[in-house]
């Protein structure tokens, strides 16, 4: 509000992650298995889509993951501008890598 | 809580719809209202919606303008992110005792880039999806989410530390606690909004266990432009559904879950969802299995009306089970309801469970005001004083009180800003005299408008 006084502002730590990793002590086993899945599974469909557009079906099928699993992962890559989405093929969409 | 001051004339639970709008009538008449939201950004469910019965316009191009004014009105200060502990009755008004929770960025400083989230490397369900997308461990709540600003979900950081190093303002600060801040203010308006009934509320529909079985929130992101898929695909397996059943009741209605009464929206929330459906995919078969259609509302009637004869079907018949076959499409067993009573068995792509409202909070510990055998917070002169609670000078708006829609929650708000304006001014609270807060609002918006021209 703007009748709010205004305190004069502390300097800012720098770098400060690792304060945050000491007081929480790290990623958590789960977490950590977690996020390796994750990198696996975003390396298979890279190495799957470089070879042209897929639909989710096609896509779990060449990297042997559930129909379920691909489409989150297809859709986080795709808001994240990793992936393009394409035509329709018997009812289902085409997703590209996009270059760069 | 640098900003925050120790004394406000109102305080607002709640920065949805409802709580929104009573804030911005107790400002707009010269109160200082001190609004506390619980999640990073304001909006609540309304801002997540697609689009607003029965005139089909966004529901976002409508709340987001609300958003704004709130967070820039001269009398509202906005505190997201925080959660009120514990109110008591102190002289004249409350002691509130508030915890603002970490965002790890200095506020003042984030100018909602969203450079941290592009640069954190781990994916996880997105909250504002319900689950369908995902967001980053770092992140801006959504795309209309006010205030801009990011907010790290500790449970899911990797501790990597490229958030910090990306940022080009170095807003970050990790070594930020949950601050604790006490204030007074004159009156109190709960404005917490609703929960739906849990997806595994009837274990006979599924909706825990089938990966096409959804809940209507989940269907109003899938509808949305912004949504987790950007257009309507299956979850299962992202096919362009051709078949979606509508399984209404499905959470109201039901003394076996607890919520015997009905929820009042969902007849019409699934049928402006099946008349969007529609239009959405050319060639869709649409079913709404129903009880009975409850369209009470202005022009209620007529956009049923309109849904039928642009193709929704809707069918008189209770869905008594939903199974899964190979292929993940449901199989629903319909008792239909007509002269032969025959039970019939549906086959769909997809179902909605249309679920009931339950409340969004519950006062447990926090106030003293009390709870109906409903759960929504008790109005004990609902008929003359629908804001009324069971504690004076604390008030009501919104769907904290019972399950309504949007118009309704948006009057019952205003309403209850009227009656905490009333009291205020009977308990003598105001920190100025009203005459000069009144002129002081007046000079504000001849400002305003002199800007404009």
């Amino acid at each position: 509000m703007s009748e709010t006084p205004q305190a004069a502002k502390p300097a800012k730590p720098k770098n400060t992650i690792a304060v945050l990793r000491e007081r929480h002590g790290g990623m958590t086993q789960d977490l950590k298995d977690y996020f390796k899945d994750q990198q696996r599974v975003r390396k298979l469909l890279r190495e799957a889509l470089k070879g042209g557009a897929m639909t989710i079906p096609q896509l779990a099928a060449a990297c042997q993951l559930e129909t379920h699993v691909t489409l989150w992962h297809v859709m986080a890559m795709r808001r994240y501008g990793e992936v393009a989405e394409g035509a329709e093929q018997n009812g289902y969409l085409l997703y590209t890598l996009k270059e760069g | 809580m640098a900003k925050i001051r120790e004394r406000y004339d109102a305080l607002v639970i709640g920065g949805g719809i409802a709580g929104m709008q009573a804030a911005l009538d107790l400002g707009e008449q010269g109160y200082d209202v001190l609004l506390v939201e619980k999640d990073p950004s304001i909006g609540g469910i309304m801002v997540g919606l697609n689009k607003v019965f029965p005139t089909l316009d966004c529901s976002s191009c409508i709340c987001t303008p609300r958003m704004a004014e709130a967070a820039h009105h001269p009398r509202i200060q906005l505190q997201t992110y925080t959660e009120v502990k514990r109110v008591d009755r102190q002289g004249a008004g409350f002691a509130v005792r508030l915890v603002k929770k970490p965002r790890y960025i200095s506020e003042d400083d984030c100018v909602g880039c969203n450079v941290c989230e592009l640069a954190c490397p781990i994916d996880v369900p997105h909250e504002f999806d319900y689950g369908l997308g995902a967001r980053r461990a770092v992140y801006i709540p959504h795309g209309n989410a006010i205030p801009q600003k990011a907010v790290l979900d500790l449970e899911h950081c990797v501790f990597c530390g490229k958030c910090e190093k990306a940022c080009p303002t170095h807003c970050f600060d990790f070594t930020q606690e949950a601050e604790e801040a006490t204030v007074n203010v004159g009156t109190v308006i709960i404005a917490t909004g609703l929960h739906i009934t849990p997806m595994a509320a009837k274990a006979e529909y599924g909706g825990d266990t089938f990966l096409n079985v959804m809940s209507p929130l989940g269907m109003e992101r899938v509808q949305s432009s912004n949504g987790p898929y950007g257009r309507v695909l299956r979850p299962s397996d992202g096919k362009i559904p051709r078949s979606i059943a509508y399984v209404q009741c499905a959470g109201s209605r039901d003394r076996s879950i607890g919520v015997p009464y009905c929820s009042r929206v969902c007849c019409m929330y699934a049928l402006k969802q099946a008349l969007l459906l529609t239009h959405y995919i050319h060639g869709l078969d649409v079913t709404l299995y129903y009880m009975d259609i409850r369209a009470f509302g202005k022009g209620y009637e007529q956009f049923y009306r309109r849904a039928v004869k642009e193709g929704v079907k809707v069918v008189k018949g209770k869905v008594a089970k939903i199974t899964e076959a190979d292929n993940r499409d449901l199989i629903l067993r319909v008792e239909m309801i007509d002269e032969h009573g025959r039970v019939e068995e549906r086959r769909h792509d997809l179902v909605v469970l249309s679920q009931g409202l339950v409340p969004g909070w519950h006062v447990g510990g926090v106030i003293d005001v009390q709870e109906g055998d409903d759960g929504f917070l008790l109005t004990p002169d609902a008929k003359v004083g629908p804001s009324l609670t069971t504690m004076e000078g604390v008030f009501v708006g919104g769907v904290a009180a019972g399950p309504k829609d949007i118009p309704d929650a948006i009057v019952e708000a205003g309403e209850a800003a009227m009656a905490a304006a009333n009291y205020l001014e009977h308990t003598r609270w105001r920190t100025m005299t009203g005459a000069a807060l009144r002129v002081d609002v007046r000079h504000q918006e001849a400002a305003r408008a002199s800007e404009v021209h």
